[in-house]
């Protein structure tokens, strides 16, 4: 039997960054994350989940939810035991999700549930190995993460946890960009950009006259985000295993000029020159010839000369939950008590 | 071969740009370690606060600024000072109390100003800074200058309510105003994500009515971009903008509690993230600057320093009838 | 062309001309325009008591309002006097300086010296000031002596619609941090002031009232306190010498002690709290420098050791009254060793 394990890790810099400026995007503030975290607590603790693993932050999310076990009153519900991921030293960067991911799968966790934007979720997926991830969005963009409620989301994860479905009929492998550049190695689980800035800088891409190709795994047209361009010109389903590749330029060169949402607030003419289908397993040279990866809309990688950097479309991402198929198959049974009379 | 490519990319900066940067990085931490140094003979007088690790906050802001813009810092304002091309010299002199200093002796490190360059003074008051930065965008808005007023303050002056106060008329008058909070984790002994009760000072600015922006303090690209689209928004009449520089890492346990720090952590994680080591790894992968200029600034801006200080030592100390001039215009 | 108007009135004129004559002098505060910063209105406050009234709509663009936020505005004030601006901020009522005061006597008052001469701070801060109209302990103090103390501030106390006037203006024109003190009893008061612009330099004291017999010297509102007394005792054979500073930083010691040098008998009406108070440095800047003139012990006419008390009779308990100036002369006049 053992204990049911599930783990939480919540990002409290997503939504923080230089898009606050230079777009609409959300702020979403610290008290609603360490919300959600709580409702999903409750969840957890009316389908039987024994344990749940929180990643710590100096962000105030995981101060707040040990405050508020702290002011627990007997009226409130029952929620399951807490323990918080200390053992790594809180780096405020992308390692602490990793870190704590990590921690998680390797304590048994039957599913992690992610708060973040795209950058959050890619961060959880290089460390979640077969573990599913139930991404909740939190961020700026979030093309990849759900917007879903936490009660909800934390109902289905528990039925996950505690073994009341086929987590084969509830999960999907998200296929994923790998990318290869200037030694380093990085997954996207949506797009990965080449621009001509010559710097990571404040990370965020918001003018779309430095974009030059962009390759994504899936194209959405209610989508946001660079794949937003590709999913009003030349959508590709997200449960299709092929994605796109399209070669970008300034609109006065291009074929297609796509008014795109690439970030809240910013609807910006981005031209395309080309596309074409990226088919998985596929080894694309990016034709840049120096410049910087973005990998699921923030800048990550600089490069310069040779060798050029690589995109490969990879089949075998995380395995996420689907919380519409958990809680619309026969798992939500363990939620109804037929009465004997 | 020429790069067209990247002239139409905003925030992108040419050699010339990225040479002036180093250099006034450079001669910030030269500037503060030798004070450091001589400070520890005795020989320097009252208090210093040193700016060494944070460079890239006071740097990435003020290559944006000129001569009609104003920055008001903090007691820790030597880095911000050279950053707004206060002259060194004469500061060196005014922490040595001499009548060369840019205060002619009567400031001291904590009161070094130079209003010709819109640098209105380091402070010794915590949060005395943005309601005086107020004042002088409110000037600027009213003279149509289009210059911009930036506030640099702390952590710890982020709880001031003078600070709280600023943010909020700033944004009731829409003033072209920019607010640095540089948390660097620590006000005095006590932590921030103690001492700050929404953790992040970013997360303020959104009940103040302005856009709130987390930066890598420690990314001297980074905090250019990001101050240069706050500045560029406030001289357009779009209103102030607060940036949170963090130059924190590992610091203590997530509950916030005041625990003692593991020193010899934090000094390992900020040698690896160094603003001016990363800085020179970036700039010479990219190929914009080689090893042998970043070398070159370093020597000159050491000698610099030598003559700052040699001239600082040798400058004669204000006169006894200085001690009752200045108090008002007249007398 | 001297008319008689009111001091309120008077404070009014002298913003409103000094504001025609310099595009630099802005006026701000709370309700200084219309209250919430509401444009438009026929009827704009114009400051709680109306100070500022006709300002917004004579000068638009130049009188605005401010929230509740004391030490921001009155430090946005400063800060804008140091970048070429000759702000005029009102800080509604003087017992509100604790909430700003670190941007009054650590940044305005200190930046000419600590900058070794290098900035100006040409601000002017309006307040109200004295008890008198029941508002009890918080609204009715008389704090100027706080800031008489701060070297780099200069303080005017303005006794009458014609000093009102002549101060402000060279508040304005002064290139100094000055604190402008209006008692809130005295704006209804009237008297004859020139329509045209005069300024009163700082540190010239005026002698209201020619006496051999005694000085008497009074800050503000008590000026007309040592009048009435005077009158009084005229008619008992004392004559007073009454002295008005005008400005209490600087102070016109020369006329006091010239005047003590004279009658050698001093007695000073100071509405502040006794300690630390206006009168209480005359009384030692005269018993150092006039000793030997002096033939009597100087007497110091001021409020008691308290707060200001709301119930009225214990107000008027309080606040110096023109018996209490009359009893202290008589003291000094009649003192034998």
């Amino acid at each position: 039997m053992g204990d049911t394990v599930v783990g939480i890790v919540a990002n409290p810099l997503s939504g923080r960054d230089i898009r606050r400026l230079v777009a609409k995007a959300s702020v979403f503030p610290t008290a609603e994350k360490a919300n959600m975290v709580q409702r999903m607590l409750t969840a957890f603790g009316v389908v039987g989940v024994d344990r749940v693993l929180v990643g710590t932050d100096l962000g105030g999310i995981s101060a707040a939810v040990l405050r508020a076990i702290g002011t627990r009153t007997p009226r409130d519900p029952p929620w399951p035991e807490v323990e918080f991921l200390d053992q790594d030293p809180i780096t405020q960067t992308a390692a602490d999700t990793v870190n704590a991911v990590r921690r998680m799968a390797e304590a048994g966790a039957r599913v992690v549930v992610c708060l973040g934007g795209d950058g959050t979720v890619r961060a959880a997926a290089a460390a979640c190995g077969d573990t599913p991830l139930l991404p909740l969005s939190t961020g700026t963009n979030n093309a990849f993460p759900q917007l879903r409620e936490a009660t909800v989301a934390g109902l289905a994860a528990g039925l996950v946890a505690v073994g009341a479905v086929d987590i084969a009929a509830v999960t999907r492998r998200a296929p994923v960009l790998r990318v290869d550049a200037a030694g380093r190695s990085e997954l996207a689980l949506v797009d990965v950009c080449t621009s001509v800035n010559r710097y990571v800088g404040a990370r965020a891409l918001w003018d779309p006259a430095a974009l030059t190709e962009l390759y994504c795994t899936f194209a959405e047209p209610d989508g946001i985000g660079l794949s937003s361009v590709p999913g009003v010109l030349c959508p590709s389903p997200r449960d299709e295993p092929s994605g796109v590749a399209l070669m970008l330029c300034p609109p006065a060169e291009a074929t297609w000029v796509v008014a795109a949402p690439i970030a809240p607030g910013l609807v910006v003419p981005v031209g395309v020159r080309s596309w074409r289908r990226l088919e998985p397993g596929e080894v694309v040279e990016v034709a840049t010839p120096r410049g910087v990866v973005a990998v699921d809309g923030e800048r990550e990688i600089e490069f310069s000369d040779a060798p050029a950097p690589r995109v490969t479309l990879r089949p075998d991402g995380p395995r996420c939950v689907d919380v519409r198929a958990v809680l619309a198959g026969p798992a939500r049974n363990r939620l109804i008590q037929e009465v004997e009379r | 071969m020429t790069d067209t490519l990247s002239t139409s990319v905003a925030y992108e900066l040419k050699p010339e740009a990225l040479h002036d940067a180093y250099r006034t990085m450079r001669t910030i931490r030269a500037f503060e370690e030798r004070v450091h140094e001589e400070f520890a003979t005795g020989d320097i007088p009252g208090f210093v606060h040193l700016y060494a690790g944070e460079e890239a906050s006071a740097v990435g802001v003020c290559s944006h600024l000129d001569n009609r813009d104003t920055i008001a810092s903090t007691h820790r304002g030597h880095g911000h000072c050279i950053a707004k091309r206060v002259d060194v010299k004469a500061m060196m002199a005014e922490i040595y109390g001499k009548s060369t200093g840019s205060c002619h002796g009567k400031g001291g490190s904590m009161h070094i100003a130079d209003l010709s360059k819109g640098m209105l003074g380091a402070n010794g008051i915590v949060g005395g800074g943005p309601p005086l930065i107020c004042g002088t965008a409110l000037a600027a808005k009213q003279k149509g200058t289009g210059g911009v007023g930036v506030a640099f303050f702390g952590d710890g002056a982020s709880n001031q309510g003078t600070t709280l106060e600023s943010l909020n008329l700033a944004a009731v008058w829409n003033l072209p105003a920019v607010f640095v909070a540089e948390n660097n984790g620590y006000a005095e002994a006590t932590s921030s994500t103690w001492s700050v009760a929404s953790d992040n000072i970013a997360d303020r600015a959104a009940g103040f009515g302005m856009p709130g922006v987390i930066v890598d303090g420690f990314d001297f690209f980074a905090a250019y971009e990001a101050a240069g689209e706050a500045i560029t928004r406030a001289r357009e009449g779009g209103g102030p903008t607060l940036i949170e520089m963090k130059f924190t890492r590992y610091f203590g346990h997530f509950e916030g509690d005041q625990q003692t720090y593991r020193a010899d952590e934090v000094a390992r994680a900020r040698e690896t993230l160094d603003c001016l080591l990363r800085f020179r790894g970036r700039v010479t992968e990219t190929g914009q600057l080689s090893l042998e200029t970043l070398d070159r600034i370093d020597a000159e801006v050491a000698e610099l320093i030598d003559e700052a200080v040699d001239e600082a030592k040798r400058a004669p100390k204000p006169r006894a009838a200085d001690l009752t001039t200045d108090v008002y215009v007249a007398y | 062309m001297a008319r008689t108007i009111s001091y309120r009135e008077a404070i009014n004129e002298a913003l409103a001309q000094e504001m025609e004559r310099d595009e630099r002098v802005i006026v701000m505060g709370e309700d200084n325009a219309g209250g919430a910063g509401s444009p438009g209105d026929e009827d704009a406050w114009g400051g709680v008591l109306g100070v500022t009234k006709g300002l917004y709509h004579r000068f638009p663009g130049r009188v605005l309002d401010t929230p509740i936020s004391e030490s921001a505005f009155i430090g946005a004030a400063i800060g804008a006097a140091t970048a070429g601006m000759r702000p005029v901020a009102e800080l509604m009522f003087i017992d509100f300086m604790g909430v700003c005061f670190d941007q009054i006597f650590n940044q305005a008052a200190k930046f000419r010296y600590m900058f070794g001469g290098k900035a100006v701070t040409p601000v002017v801060i309006r307040t109200m000031y004295g008890a008198g109209l029941r508002a009890a302990a918080q609204h009715s103090q008389a704090l100027y002596p706080v800031f008489t103390h701060i070297p780099g501030l200069k303080v005017a106390v303005p006794s009458s619609p014609y000093e009102a006037k002549g101060l402000l203006t060279q508040a304005i024109r002064d290139d100094d941090p000055v604190i402008f003190c209006e008692h809130k009893a005295l704006y209804d008061t009237t008297g004859e002031v020139p329509e045209e612009q005069y300024v009163i330099p700082f540190g010239e004291a005026n002698v209201v009232r020619d006496g051999g017999d005694v000085t008497v010297v009074a800050i503000g509102r008590m000026v007309s306190v040592a009048l009435a007394a005077a009158d009084e005792l005229a008619g008992a054979g004392i004559q007073c010498e009454v002295i008005d500073p005008r400005t209490t930083s600087p102070l016109d010691t020369d006329t006091i002690l010239e005047s003590v040098e004279s009658t050698g008998r001093l007695v000073v009406v100071d509405e502040s709290t006794p300690r630390c108070n206006l009168a209480t440095d005359i009384s030692a800047t005269v018993a150092q420098q006039a000793f030997r003139a002096l033939r009597a012990p100087i007497e110091m006419v001021t409020a008691p050791h308290t707060p200001v008390p709301f119930a009225g009779n214990l107000e008027d308990l309080y606040i110096p009254d023109a018996q209490r100036v009359v009893n202290a002369v008589k003291s000094v006049t009649s003192w034998e060793r």
